[in-house]
């Protein structure tokens, strides 16, 4: 009995107004649920973006430049004696390719820029070597020990380079007859891939035409 | 004639004070003009700290050592030089490099995520501790209604007691 009383007492003192103490306690519970449920929800869909970011690897490059306008230039010639404009090139596929002396996969993938460069050359098809972070001297006897007779340009103070969002070399942009960068390589090529690369552009051009 | 209470005075005291010392730096100011404007240098590491080095893991272009860091830096002077603004620079950065360039991410699409989270958090975390806190304070000035039932209540409450008390076991 007197535990009865005391929880009767209890209650009555507790909730003056009687029988409503149920009521807002049940109603206390629920809101409890939905700030609970509210709250779980959030770190759910924070943990799931979280993981969704994650999985992206943070040391890959976006290549935003593919089909976007390629960047102009308009830089001398290691031979001297003239420069090599982008813009009088308009009309041709272009494979533009950022090299340098002291990088080895460069000279790795000479021969193969050499085997294309000859395969499309009479074809509408235009190789520029630019020549980066290096000595104009250095390129040239790079050039004169492994051959190849494409237009290289030296750019002095990587402007190009950096307008083209390299990083690294080699590294190999296809410009379409439109102007517009096709596809980026980045690392050596080779000859199956330059050849996979200019062949739909040569018909771009046969179509344009 | 007037009256001029001493109330009045003040005022007039602490508002000329207020005028005075407001003019003054006016003046100084006016006279020192704008602060004094960065160096190139300075221009020049400003844009480059916000920008991420290719080349490095997590370094910006302003503390990077390597040749592609240091190129980066001459371009952003280039291009300062030239009157290009800073937004201009960044822009032309994440035109050849993308978004990755930027150390900080821009305050736009998925990204807002990143810039809003911890406001939101921050605001929701105030917003239960403010709502924990009032209901603690509510639980305890319950307590003293304990004793300080009113007569009525009281009077029922006994009511109610004394029925219990009789009823048999």
């Amino acid at each position: 009995v007197t535990v009865d009383q005391e929880r009767l007492e209890d209650s009555v003192t507790r909730h003056p107004s009687g029988l409503d103490g149920e009521a807002a306690a049940r109603r206390r519970l629920r809101n409890r649920w939905v700030a609970v449920g509210a709250v779980l929800a959030g770190v759910v869909l924070l943990t799931a973006l979280f993981a969704f970011g994650l999985r992206r690897d943070p040391a890959a490059l976006d290549d935003v430049l593919v089909g976007r306008q390629a960047p102009g230039f308009d830089l001398p010639t290691l031979a001297g004696g003239g420069t090599v404009n982008l813009d009088d090139l308009r009309g041709q596929v272009v494979v533009v390719n950022f090299w340098a002396s002291w990088c080895v996969p460069c000279r790795q993938e000479h021969s193969a820029l050499d085997a294309a460069w000859d395969r499309y050359r009479d074809r509408g098809v235009v190789v520029v070597g630019i020549l980066y972070n290096d000595r104009p001297a250095n390129g040239m006897a790079f050039v004169e020990e492994l051959g190849g007779d494409w237009p290289v340009v030296d750019d002095p103070d990587s402007a190009t380079a950096l307008a083209y969002g390299v990083y690294g070399v080699p590294e190999t942009f296809f410009i379409a007859p439109d102007g517009r960068v096709a596809h980026r390589h980045i690392g050596a090529v080779d000859y199956e891939l330059l050849a996979e690369r200019i062949e739909p552009l040569l018909r771009e051009e046969a179509t344009a035409a | 004639m007037t009256r001029t209470s001493p109330t009045s005075v003040w005022r007039w005291a602490v508002l000329g004070i207020v005028a005075l010392v407001a003019a003054v730096a006016l003046a100084v100011v006016l006279t020192r003009g704008p602060e004094s404007p960065l160096t190139m240098q300075e221009r020049v590491h400003q844009i480059a700290s916000g920008l991420r080095c290719p080349v490095c893991q997590n370094l910006s272009v302003a503390d990077s050592s390597s040749t592609l860091a240091h190129q980066m830096r001459a371009q952003i002077g280039r291009d300062l030089r030239e009157g290009k603004s800073p937004e201009e620079i960044r822009a032309s950065f994440v035109a050849s490099y993308g978004e990755w360039i930027l150390l900080a991410p821009p305050r736009r699409g998925i990204n807002v995520v990143a810039w809003a989270a911890p406001v939101a958090l921050l605001l929701g975390g105030a917003a239960a501790a403010a709502i924990a806190v009032r209901r603690w304070n509510g639980r305890r000035l319950e307590a003293p209604r304990v004793t300080g039932l009113s007569v009525d209540d009281r009077r029922l409450l006994d009511r109610e007691l004394s029925t219990v008390r009789d009823e048999p076991e």
